[in-house]
């Protein structure tokens, strides 16, 4: 009886210790991050009288939010004040994993929100909840409902994405034949299917497909020539591998493939460079929304199909959007304003709570290396 | 006897230890967490869909058998019935939510007792078909909420929250149902060895068939509280909810092997859970970091657990016919 | 002796069966997907099949003992990653592989440690390391490695056979027909089954069971590590969840193989069909013209289907019978 006496005992001490090391090693690793952040921040967020902005991108771990990151961080230098960034992994990038992070940052009562949805309805009951508690937010990249936000910080606008996207198509696609006696099939690669974002410039090809100009691109069936892969790396390889077999010259293969995430581009550039037959370059072209960085190998490669991408400036998105989180949380602007003074990005106007970055930035392998995110 | 009572509350009381503990240090390092309004109506919120899955999956646990697809039952019964609302109403979506709920549940039961197939490997088929015909039917996108799911995920009754009043009903039932009853009993008795209580002569097939049952309705339960709170649901958003359900169970002392297992080490294990998942968030911990503390939390409860189960295994062998009383004395 | 055979005979039925029904699913493909079989997407489908196979390879070895490894998408990843820190440094894929290789083994020792030292269950077990793993990646690295040298993308861009077929089918190849003849031959398999029969009689029968199962997570890991070096080389850019998910769509391709996660049977061809079953259903369905968001629930039934009718055949009864057999047959 005793000896189990003993064993009990060892056996609650053990667990004891470890508990305590796992505390340890949690407050230790809890130090380091918000040391990273200036050092200025301590627990309920403001007691130096800082204003304390967070920033929720759809997920991290991927270069276009990392690059947005940076321009925010500039930013945040630069007025003084405290950028708190977190977000889902990567192949987590729902709903419910951003509510989990927004809810802790409502109970600190942080001054503004600087989010970009992964769902735009969803989402809507915690920033409500988060506007009610005297919180401003913002949303960046992709919009949220719009009852559910403050201001609207768009890269573009989905007009101008939508059009960019297809004229860079329609112009490689024109050099290599096509035109209104030779119609293209094209495919797009989006990205889970309810960011509004993706949504928007969907709506905006489509638009653009049935003008005379570019009519004579067609999407043929739009079950299976629209690809939703998500956010998940190996399913938009291996969906875009699937892509790249069914292109070619023929009339039921598909001519032009535009890449809508920042994901689904290169992924399109890489399945074609390690196509076994590689489809025929002088027919076909890749083309879409990337970071330079993520598309300069098969940009520069003479005989991939992929010599155009298009992308906006993300630095200056994540510095655009503290920017407007900042002055619309000091009074600098209102909801009701037309235009706002971005420190080095200088006036912006903003249209209907809408706030636009600026214009499409294309490169091809002239100016590709000139960028470096 | 009264040897082993004690070293049943040893256990879950240090389960109830580590949660004060990691309750105490979150508290004091971040004062906001405390302020009741965070812990209602964040942190009971939060975990509530999750915690009441959590319970019907303790039963399954301890009967020996495993449901890989709750979460898809739930996305499947959520995006049914809010398809529904649309052209009928919300009447009609609540017949038809708790009917895909039960039919899910019956689908997972049956193929498991008739055919014989293994709990694991049915439900991880169940767990493709279901979230592959909710993906298939919403075409992707998102399905959104209806009065009913509405009311129930975003009212308040007497200032709390009127999900966490179901999940107390829930908890009380669920542990009566354990604790005090010969169904109880009888679940131990399968999962500690199933031959043997079938000879005895209870029906084990009708018993489990029942267990999925009652799970996949608490998912269309929970199913309108997800989709009342979030206004809007889509095929994916069950992601990891089955792992999260089977880890608070386990969190909570039940061996998955089964006929170990108690309702409260359950409910203390999603205390446990929901406490990290809004309190480091609190503390603004990057999620990367709140990973690797939830791992290493499972990781002291499992190797706490497997240090008294080398003693319990060799009750297990041979209580096996005083099985019911020993789960009565707890 | 004569019962023996008769097990092989009816067991090869089962895998019969499932190659019939792999036949008719591409003859159908053949009359009704136009442009299904262009060599492109023949060899990018059999691209995808090998990481697959060759990690559930590894799976069915850990599924033989009864255990399970949950952890697998995680690992993967972790695996990705390192590989792609390594090579941006521009060392040659004969210097990746075993790196990734040697990675893949150390992380799953420990999972296979974990489990026998503890003796915690080890579907439980790697539910814990899988969120360890997780968790670490981001912190490691900040983001994703891009832009990485064309000798780290030199098996997906470059190296191809006849100019045609890519080097990985080949990986794959050897590796499945070593597989095929060390888990119907080794002494080592043998044990493998006998583990999984019954763990009790198998340390009975004088195996040492730990250093059984630890070696098995062993091999597995260094499978893992292949199929990571596979997946994280497919492209210039790798990020932190590039195996999300693959536990699953391994565990299917293993139980579709007619491999029982109670243990103790399945065989590696069984695997290797079941794995091409699973990997032609995306791509199938999709130049059947069909939408995508069907692709999951196709799966699941066909799983389902599957292991009903294949329980319908009642092998396990016959199972039963021979565990002693095959337990006496391995301990001498």
């Amino acid at each position: 009886m005793k000896k189990k006496l003993l064993q009990k005992i060892i056996a609650a001490a053990m667990v004891c210790i470890l508990m305590v090391a796992a505390v340890a090693g949690c407050s230790k690793t809890e130090t380091t991050p918000q040391g990273e952040q200036g050092g200025k921040e301590t627990t309920g967020g403001k007691s130096d009288g800082k204003l304390v902005i967070a920033m929720l991108p759809k997920f991290k771990g991927e270069n276009y939010f990392d690059a947005c990151k940076v321009g925010a961080q500039e930013a945040a230098d630069e007025l003084g004040i405290t950028l708190l960034y977190d977000g889902p992994p990567q192949d987590q990038a729902t709903n419910q994993k951003q509510v989990d992070i927004l809810e802790g940052w409502i109970a600190q009562k942080v001054d503004a929100i600087i989010v970009s949805p992964n769902d735009p309805t969803a989402i809507a009951p915690t920033l409500k909840k988060a506007q009610e508690a005297g919180i401003k937010v913002i949303t960046f990249d992709a919009d949220a409902q719009k009852d559910a936000r403050d201001l609207f910080v768009n890269q573009i606008t989905a007009d101008a994405a939508g059009k960019g996207l297809l004229e860079a198509a329609a112009r490689e696609l024109k050099a290599k034949g096509y035109g209104a006696d030779k119609k293209a099939n094209i495919a797009l690669v989006s990205g889970s299917g309810t960011d509004a974002n993706q949504t928007a410039w969907e709506a905006a090809i489509e638009k653009y497909l049935a003008t005379d100009e570019y009519n004579f691109m067609v999407i043929k069936n739009r079950e299976t020539d629209v690809y939703y892969p998500g956010t998940d790396e190996t399913k938009v390889n291996a969906e875009c591998a699937t892509l790249i077999s069914r292109m070619g010259p023929g009339e039921d293969q598909i001519q032009a493939a535009i890449g809508l995430s920042s994901m689904a581009t290169p992924a399109l550039g890489a399945q074609y460079q390690s196509a076994s037959q590689k489809p025929d370059a002088n027919a076909i072209t890749l083309t879409g929304l990337a970071t330079p960085n993520a598309l300069k190998t098969y940009i520069k490669d003479e005989e991939n199909p992929m010599n155009v991408g298009m992308l906006w400036n993300c630095m200056d998105l994540g510095y655009l959007a503290v920017q407007v989180a900042y002055q619309l949380k000091n009074g600098d602007i209102t909801t009701e304003s037309t235009s706002i003074n971005a420190g080095r990005l200088g006036t912006k106007e903003i249209v209907d709570r809408e706030c636009v970055l600026g214009d499409a930035l294309i490169f091809d392998k002239t100016n590709v290396d000139n960028f470096n995110y | 006897m009264a040897n082993k009572k004690k070293f049943k509350v040893t256990f879950n009381m240090l389960l109830f230890l580590i949660w004060i503990l990691i309750f105490i240090g979150i508290a004091a390092t971040s004062p906001v967490f405390l302020s009741p309004s965070y812990l209602l109506n964040v942190m009971l919120r939060n975990i509530i869909e999750i915690g009441m899955v959590a319970l019907p999956m303790t039963l399954i646990i301890i009967m020996g058998g495993i449901d890989l697809s709750v979460g898809n039952i739930m996305i499947l019964a959520a995006t049914l019935g809010g398809l529904a609302a649309v052209t009928y109403g919300s009447a009609v979506a609540v017949i038809v939510t708790i009917l895909t709920g039960l039919v899910c549940g019956l689908i997972n039961g049956l193929v498991i007792v008739k055919a014989k197939i293994s709990p694991m490997v049915t439900t991880l088929a169940t767990m493709y078909l279901y979230l592959g015909i909710s993906r298939g039917i919403s075409k992707g996108s998102s399905i959104y909420s209806f009065d009913f799911a509405t009311t129930m995920g975003t009212t308040s009754l007497f200032g709390i929250p009127v999900q966490v009043w179901i999940y107390v009903l829930l908890v009380v039932i669920f542990t009566v149902l354990l604790a005090k009853t010969t169904l109880g009993r009888k679940l131990y008795s399968i999962g500690l060895n199933e031959n043997a209580t079938q000879y005895a002569g209870i029906d084990v097939g009708k018993i489990k068939i029942a267990m999925y049952i009652i799970c996949g309705l608490i998912c269309a339960l929970a199913s309108f509280i997800w989709l009342g709170r979030f206004t809007s649901i889509k095929f994916d958003a069950g992601t990891n909810f089955n792992m999260k359900v089977i880890t608070i169970v386990v969190l909570g002392g039940t061996s998955i092997n089964g006929g170990i297992g108690s309702m409260i080490g359950t409910i203390i294990g999603t205390l446990i859970i929901a406490t990290l998942n809004s309190g480091l968030t609190v503390m603004n911990i990057p999620i990367d970091v709140q990973t690797i503390v939830h791992g290493s939390v499972l990781i002291v409860a499992l190797i706490a657990y497997a240090v008294v189960n080398s003693r319990a295994k060799k009750k297990k062998l041979i209580k096996i016919e005083a099985a019911p009383k020993q789960v009565a004395s707890m | 002796m004569v019962q023996e055979k008769k097990r092989t005979a009816s067991f090869l039925t089962k895998e019969f069966y499932l190659a019939i029904f792999l036949l008719a699913v591409l003859i159908f493909l053949w009359i009704f997907a136009k442009g299904f079989y262009t060599i492109n997407n023949i060899m990018s489908i059999l691209n995808t099949y090998s990481y697959t196979l060759i990690a559930a390879i590894g799976m069915n070895m850990i599924i033989i003992t009864s255990n399970i490894d949950v952890s697998t998408g995680a690992l993967v990843s972790v695996v990705c990653l390192a590989s792609a820190a390594i090579g941006k440094l521009g060392l040659p894929f004969p210097v990746l592989l075993p790196a990734a290789m040697v990675m893949g083994i150390i992380l799953s020792t420990i999972n296979g440690l974990f489990i026998t030292k503890t003796k915690i269950p080890a579907i439980v077990a790697t539910l814990a390391t899988t969120q360890i793993f997780q968790g670490v990646l981001p912190l490691t690295t900040e983001g994703s490695i891009y832009d990485l040298p064309a000798t780290f993308t030199w098996l997906a861009f470059e190296a191809k056979l006849f100019g045609i077929v890519p080097a990985s089918v080949l990986m794959c190849l050897i590796i499945t027909v070593i597989a095929l003849f060390f888990m119907k031959y080794s002494r080592f398999s043998k044990k493998l089954y006998a583990i999984g029969n019954n763990q009790h009689s198998a340390r009975l029968a004088g195996i040492n069971v730990e250093k059984t199962i630890v070696i098995t997570y062993a091999i597995a890991g260094a499978l893992f590590g292949v199929t990571a070096i596979i997946i994280a080389t497919a492209g210039q850019r790798v990020t932190t969840t590039m195996g999300s998910g693959l536990e699953m769509t391994l565990i299917a391709s293993v139980i579709l193989g007619g491999t029982s996660t109670a243990g103790g049977s399945g065989k590696v061809i069984g695997t290797v069909i079941g794995a091409l079953i699973l990997c032609i259903v995306s791509p199938a369905i999709n130049y059947l013209g069909i939408s995508p968001n069907w692709s999951d629930a196709i799966k699941g039934a066909i799983i389902m289907i599957s292991v009903v009718v294949g329980a319908f055949q009642q092998v396990k009864k016959k199972r039963v019978i021979q565990i002693p057999k095959e337990v006496l047959n391995n301990g001498k």
